[in-house]
């Protein structure tokens, strides 16, 4: 057996022993901790297992036949996938050693803590199926074991169950454009098994195989929280215990992304530039979307989880840009674009998931997630204020970190491909340049807002006075994301040659794919983003050195302490801060077509005379426009709709007797 | 080009330097080097000294010939210049306001308000004299001074 193996093998045992640890231990605290240690150890052995596939570039395979009846379980690990498990295994391995501390208190319950290890397995062996039924099952058991995390709350805030039925109805709609997508493509092949349908999909019908591909964008962009089918997301993701939230946004989303690549570029191998197109356009709407809501909103985990669609927008902007590379024929840069998304997913899922835990960190300590009733955390809760800001210097995207190297590869190959022949290449790329420019600036506003408000300055409630630093396990979990944020970023390098697989993977089996590309073909750029990825970080050192030196070096004359010259005011409370809400009231402003925003001015004067104030109540909703727009008609007409059909059922059973009778006459008249 | 012509046919309305203020420069001015930068502080002032101070620094009586000139911080202040008497709530701000003041630094006290509280000498909103809450250096009287006895105040700071 080779070192995957093994790791893989351990995963699923160490996985499933964990579920049974919580089902049988007794004592709560310890239970959190036993099942916490051994979930971490399953996502660790998985980080291991997609490791060695994509250090050696073979796949690992298992098959059970038996397990399943009909079909059976099948399992093949390619480089592709273990580009999503070896995320898989880093937030799950963090998000765990996290638990420990975090649900020892109020979420240690059995079901609870069995539910945790069981949608890590569940989230390692969805990119490691490679049959339509195994691929199913594994999807179906994701979101059903993900559903009942969002509810585990359910008791505390009444939102948990709001959310809870958004994000079911949605991704059971996107199951059933699975189902139908599968069926199609098992219908031609004849077999559900992976390899079969990649044999066979390139002499399927071409509107066929469209609608296989829009159904695979429908159903697997749902997951993906691609808008405008993100509307479970902003909801769901903040009701969740915040390791659940971890996993949910920084792996679970991608997971969609990689059913779209899966079956865009390896079951269906490519198709009609318009399909890409067609994704570029989704990508951008979402980036562009998503990073707007999330710059408005006021709630830490809401704003994280629209960040969070931003992201998947920039992901789809890239398997987009990839896509429509291979059909205008330039291959290396659509294997650069591919790679800069891989890259994206593992650095998405390190820096997002960081940033959940430390926004759980805040819950923990301060039991508030309003930015605007925030503050001050840096000084009450150190540790995680540092992970937070490092998490956050690391999604906007700035160098040494590694969401820099991301970004900076995958506008590197969209700048590469702007002057391409193909007209719509030469019409797309440069929009999506742009796009991804203006969403890397509202990236970095955004976070500026949430470090500054939250993290600086004086509190603003007595909750966020009162806060405290989190337990240690948490801290430890949250420490080492961080660590990956700064060695992902540094060492870039070190992914480099696994990416190139993973890409060259992604070509399909038997055609001659556009993405074989050689590592050395790959490896360039990446050596570039290597390098100055590493001048970069020297350059902090270095800037961080010098200010060390100057802070302690003696310095002539004598040192005087001051305070800060605030005009001779006397006073400093936290109602003359900036809140989250007022440090995005321009940006509200200037984009308030999109966000169309909800404000509300209320002043009350004193009575004695008007131009007395005696308060000014000022209320500021953003809502969600393609909730407002797209799904509340829908949901409308079906309540209408369902008005309507009421009035068959009335309780009358002379009624119902007609009803059969009818039925009976017009089965008689048709099978006449 | 109509300002212009106004310019040219107003000429020039500065008075001529006074030849008998023969300035005799505080010991306590020599680091300024004849040239010193003001924050002016209102601690309480009628704002009659205000008016006077405007004056000095506009076109007829012109300080800036002798080397002071206003500056819009004590940052970059050498010397406050404090008019009226302090009240209490500015007795706070005209500490912090000394205190944010880079050293080597001196201290005005503009007019009678500013030296001994002048008319309103027990008043319920005063909380005393500038010398009561800050060392001052050099007291320009008169209620309030003239433009002439400020600018002579001054000038025994540049020396000029």
């Amino acid at each position: 057996m080779s070192f995957a193996e093994v790791s893989a093998t351990a995963a699923m045992v160490v996985g499933a022993v964990a579920i049974i640890a919580a089902f049988s231990i007794g004592d709560a605290r310890r239970r959190a901790l036993v099942t916490g240690v051994l979930t971490a150890l399953c996502g660790f052995s998985g980080l291991l297992a997609a490791s060695g596939v994509l250090a050696t570039g073979r796949p690992v395979h298992a098959e059970f036949p038996h397990l399943l009846p009909f079909a059976g379980l099948s399992f093949r690990l390619d480089p592709l996938g273990a580009v999503f498990v070896l995320a898989v295994g880093g937030v799950v391995t963090a998000a765990a050693v996290y638990g420990i501390g975090y649900t020892r208190d109020h979420l240690s319950g059995r079901s609870f803590q069995a539910l945790v290890p069981a949608f890590a397995l569940t989230l390692l062996l969805v990119p490691a199926a490679s049959s339509m039924g195994t691929f199913l099952v594994f999807w179906e058991l994701m979101a059903l074991t993900s559903l009942l995390l969002v509810l585990a709350e359910q008791r505390r805030s009444p939102e948990a169950r709001d959310a809870a039925m958004w994000y079911g109805v949605m991704t059971h709609l996107g199951f059933i454009a699975l189902l139908l997508m599968f069926s199609l493509l098992a219908a031609h092949s004849g077999n559900g098994s992976f390899l079969a349908i990649e044999r066979s999909s390139s002499s399927m019908d071409p509107a066929l195989r469209s609608l296989v591909f829009i159904l695979a964008v429908v159903g697997f962009g749902s997951k993906a929280g691609m808008v405008p089918l993100h509307a479970w997301l902003p909801r769901a993701h903040p009701e969740a215990p915040s390791h659940v939230s971890a996993l949910m946004s920084g792996v679970m989303v991608k997971l969609g992304v990689y059913g779209i690549v899966r079956v865009g570029f390896g079951l269906l191998g490519g198709g009609p530039s318009w399909w890409w197109v067609v994704l570029l356009v989704l990508g951008a709407a979402s980036a562009l979307f998503g990073i707007l809501q999330a710059i408005a909103s006021s709630d830490l985990k809401r704003m994280l989880a629209y960040s969070t669609t931003e992201n998947i927008g920039l992901i789809l902007i890239g398997v987009g840009a990839a896509g429509l590379f291979t059909t205008t024929g330039h291959p290396i840069l659509a294997a650069a674009a591919l790679g800069a998304v891989l890259l994206h997913v593992i650095n998405h899922a390190a820096f997002k998931a960081l940033l959940f835990l430390a926004a759980g960190s805040v819950v923990h300590g301060a039991g508030e997630r309003n930015l605007d009733r925030l503050g001050g955390l840096m000084r009450r809760m150190p540790v995680t204020g540092a992970m937070f800001a490092l998490g956050a210097v690391a999604i906007a995207a700035l160098p040494p970190l590694n969401g820099f190297a991301s970004e900076w590869l995958l506008l590197q190959s969209l700048i590469h491909g702007a002057d391409s022949q193909a007209l719509v290449v030469a019409i797309a790329v440069p929009l999506a340049i742009a796009v991804v420019a203006l969403t890397a600036g509202l990236t970095a506003a955004t976070f500026v807002k949430a470090t500054g408000t939250g993290f600086l300055a004086l509190p603003r409630s007595p909750a966020a006075e009162a806060a405290t630093e989190s337990p240690r396990s948490m801290l430890v979990g949250m420490g080492f994301l961080a660590s990956v944020c700064v060695l992902l970023g540094v060492g870039v390098g070190v992914l480099g040659a696994g990416i190139g697989r993973a890409v060259a993977a992604v070509g399909g089996v038997r055609k001659p794919a556009p993405f074989r590309v050689h590592g050395s073909t790959l490896s360039p750029p990446w050596q570039v983003v290597g390098t100055s990825m590493a001048l970069a970080a020297a350059l902090v050192l270095g800037v961080g050195v010098i200010m060390v030196l100057l802070r302690f070096l003696p310095s002539g004359g004598r040192r005087r302490r001051a305070d800060n010259w605030g005009c001779g005011r006397t006073q400093q409370t936290a109602r003359m801060e900036y809140t989250a809400s007022s440090f995005a009231e321009p940006l509200v402003r200037v984009f308030d077509d999109v966000l169309h925003p909800d404000l509300d001015i209320d002043v009350t004067h004193r009575q004695e005379s008007q131009y007395y104030v005696e308060k000014i109540r000022l209320r500021l909703g953003i809502k969600d426009a393609f909730e407002e727009r797209l799904y509340r008609p829908v949901l409308n007409g079906i309540h209408a709709w369902g008005i309507w059909a009421r009035r068959l059922q009335n309780g009358s059973v002379h009624r119902y007797l007609g009803y059969a009778f009818a039925a009976l006459i017009i089965l008689l008249v048709a099978t006449r | 080009m109509s300002l212009l012509a106004k310019m040219i046919r107003t000429g020039r309305v500065t008075e001529t330097p006074d030849p008998s203020t023969d300035a005799q420069v505080l010991p306590a001015a020599e680091p300024f080097r004849r040239s010193i930068q003001v924050r002016e502080v209102d601690a309480g002032s009628c704002n009659g000294c205000e008016l006077e101070i405007a004056s000095a620094f506009g076109p007829v009586y012109d300080a800036e010939r002798y080397g002071v000139r206003l500056v819009a911080s004590p940052r970059h202040a050498d010397v406050l210049c404090v008019t009226g008497p302090v009240t209490h709530n500015m007795a706070t701000p005209l500490v912090k306001t000394y205190e944010a003041t880079p050293a080597p630094k001196l201290v005005v006290a503009v007019g009678d308000c500013a030296r001994n509280c002048g008319v309103f000498a027990g008043g319920y909103g005063v909380a005393g004299a500038v010398s009561d809450f800050v060392p001052v250096d050099l007291e320009i009287p008169g209620c309030p001074p003239s433009p002439d006895d400020l600018l002579r105040g001054f000038r025994r700071l540049t020396g000029r």
